[in-house]
């Protein structure tokens, strides 16, 4: 093997010239040629900005965490504004009371698939009761949302069937599209024009998919034309309601039934990392669906199943929503409190109209400056930028929780606003 | 020995469009970059050329965006296409171009007009006989200094080659999809699959007052 570039090789990348979509693909002889330039754009790249991903952290994702710097090695006391968690539950004590009883029953994990040995009674009660809050007969369990996505569209769709995505669907939603192997396009963001015009290119089996609500813009599904639209055109409607679920509708079942049309979606699919702060997914449906799916679903029944402990916190933690649902009342007075005050501020959140909330600071150069600048002030929250977003559409995601007090967002707000002056990006 | 062209402006759109089309004009040896599943893409460039061996002239680029070829050691490349058809202004351009690069061209003269309004700037190419052809539309968004490596991929009956091309000068490029494409019913575009075609660009780059320096052909040992 020829030796990597020395620092002063011409050959060598340059953090600014590059990001990651430079180092996916590459032709070539050895399919370890890519390493080499991705190794030495990445060591200038941490420095510079990217230490702030996978930072750490050494306590429970409230409000308030302990992270350790990947630039300085300390440990920093910051105010939390990255993790999911919306309705502050994963470290309610009867959930953690619920997974260490659990722990104690079962021990650690499902020793098995769940498909054979690896099903347990909790497993089922989890099961009926997410089916019951989602007001649906049947619900299966998955390992992760990634896995659900992944699973369902596969289990269902295959070579020669269309799949037809917004095109800032998940990529959860795009891998189970490629294992399908069916015909797959994409309508653009939001645009049930797009999609009409996508739809009456596709002839036999169609399912279009969505989201309730965008992670990186946190804008809300246009469902009502959607739905119009696929019923046009004879479509199948799969809502990835990873964001809405428990937050959205006036039972918290999501973003389809905040639009009244919970019984117009044929697939209803949810992740337990979000509101509930845990890990997994699942697929809400008709008992015959469900059974379907339990036989087809690869990505689940070749996985262990979620961890008995795990299941029994995800329940407990279900149980808090629906005997409390003025927590989704906080979260919506929270989110409302700090978008108003961003208003004020002059910060803009572009399309927002969720607790996922985009500090756009519109310029690629300076986005890791800014993140940087707001975690030295005392925030933890991550930048985004390309290719997770496009070309100079760089931002700070803001997760807003019920857990957030006004003096937390306060404080955020002031910090922020603070920072995007002194960089220029506001006034 | 490295041959420089200069430019006044150098536009570019990239444009969605399906695989299966990008598949068809690619020769087996080469991968259309996905932007995303089943979604390949195709990019238009139209040169305003004020420099070079042949004199000055214009060229449009009609190409498909595949992988760069990464070898150890050497500098990465920013991105790599495979031009299928290249048209010029003059026939000395274009002899040139075959002759050097074994690019493959429109064997006659194209009529290219920049359209410069502030802040957008358009290329509409016609026959000689006025037929329209393409008619690109770009915008810009901030300028800055550069100096960009790209791979181009040619095919003839001698074989695969590569060149490598840097590309210096001010650049500007974004994702704003202010742009636009009208790609017409002419025998120019007959590899392309019109109507699947985004006329949307999902990215704009715009270079100016800069120069363009191949280094010399590399023959590739391609199947």
């Amino acid at each position: 093997m020829e030796p990597l570039p020395k620092k002063d090789d011409p050959s060598r990348t340059t953090f600014t010239d590059y990001d990651y979509s430079n180092f996916y693909y590459g032709a070539g002889d050895d399919p370890l040629n890519l390493l080499g330039p991705f190794g030495q754009w990445y060591q200038e790249a941490l420095p510079n900005g990217y230490y702030l991903y996978s930072e750490p952290l050494s306590a429970a994702p409230g409000t308030r965490v302990v992270v350790r710097n990947r630039k300085t090695g300390t440990l920093q006391e910051l105010l939390n504004l990255a993790s999911y968690n919306y309705l502050g539950i994963s470290y309610r004590d009867e959930v953690k009371e619920a997974a260490i009883e659990a722990t104690r029953k079962y021990g650690l994990g499902a020793s098995g698939s769940p498909l054979l040995s690896g099903t347990f009674d909790i497993h089922l009660e989890l099961a009926e009761a997410v089916a019951s809050f989602k007001d649906k007969p049947a619900a299966i369990l998955f390992p992760t949302g990634y896995s659900a996505n992944v699973g369902f569209i596969s289990a269902l769709m295959r070579p020669g069937d269309n799949i037809v995505c917004d095109q800032y669907a998940h990529a959860s939603i795009v891998d189970g599209a490629i294992l399908a192997k069916s015909r797959t396009t994409f309508f653009r963001h939001n645009n049930p024009m797009d999609l009409e015009r996508k739809l009456l290119k596709c002839s036999g089996k169609k399912l279009v998919v969505v989201e309730g609500v965008y992670s990186m813009d946190g804008d809300v599904c246009t469902l009502p034309e959607i739905v119009e639209v696929c019923r046009r055109h004879g479509a199948r409607v799969l809502i990835d309601e990873a964001h809405s679920t428990f937050l959205f509708g006036p039972n918290g079942r999501g973003v389809a039934e905040h639009f009244g049309l919970d019984d117009e979606i044929d697939f209803h699919l949810g992740t337990f990392s979000k509101s509930l702060g845990g890990q997994g997914g699942f697929v809400c449906g008709s008992a015959d669906l469900i059974d379907y799916v339990n036989a087809f679903g690869r990505s689940r029944f070749f996985s262990c199943n979620l961890a008995p402990p795990l299941a029994a916190g995800l329940l407990a933690g279900l149980r808090i929503v629906e005997r409390e649902p003025q927590l989704r009342t906080r979260l919506w007075s929270n989110v409302a409190y700090i978008r108003r005050r961003f208003a004020e501020e002059g910060v803009d959140i572009g399309k927002s109209a969720s607790q996922v909330m985009p500090v756009l600071v519109n310029n690629d150069a300076k986005v890791f400056s800014v993140a940087e600048k707001t975690q030295e002030r005392g925030l933890y929250i991550q930048p985004v930028t390309y290719p997770a977003v496009p070309k100079h559409k760089s931002r700070l995601r803001v997760s807003v929780s019920a857990a957030h007090t006004e003096e937390e967002l306060e404080t955020a707000v002031g910090v922020i606003a603070g920072v995007l002056r002194e960089e220029g990006i506001i006034r | 020995m490295k041959t420089r062209y200069g430019y006044r402006d150098a536009i570019s759109g990239f444009f969605e469009f399906p695989t299966e089309n990008a598949r068809k004009i690619l020769p087996p040896h080469l991968e259309p970059v996905e932007l995303h599943h089943g979604a390949s893409i195709f990019s238009m460039t139209a040169f305003d050329f004020t420099e070079s061996e042949v004199g000055t002239y214009g060229e449009v680029v009609m190409a498909v965006i595949v992988a760069p070829l990464v070898k150890p050691g050497e500098r990465l490349p920013k991105s790599a296409f495979y031009p299928y058809r290249v048209a010029t202004t003059t026939r000395a351009a274009r002899e040139h171009a075959i002759e050097r690069w074994h690019l493959p061209h429109w064997m006659e003269d194209i009529q290219l007009e920049f359209q410069r309004e502030g802040r957008r700037v358009g290329a509409r190419a016609r026959s000689l006989d006025g037929e329209p052809i393409a008619d690109l539309t770009i915008s810009d968004y901030s300028w800055q200094p550069v100096s960009h490596l790209y791979q181009s991929f040619m095919r003839n009956e001698q074989g695969g080659f590569l060149a490598n091309i840097v590309m210096e000068g001010s650049q500007s490029e974004h994702e704003e999809e202010t742009g636009s494409l009208v790609l017409h019913d002419h025998e120019f575009n007959r590899e392309l699959m019109i109507s699947e075609v985004s006329d949307v660009p999902f990215r704009e780059l715009w270079m100016r007052d800069g120069l363009q320096t191949f280094d010399p052909l590399i023959q590739l040992q391609v199947a």
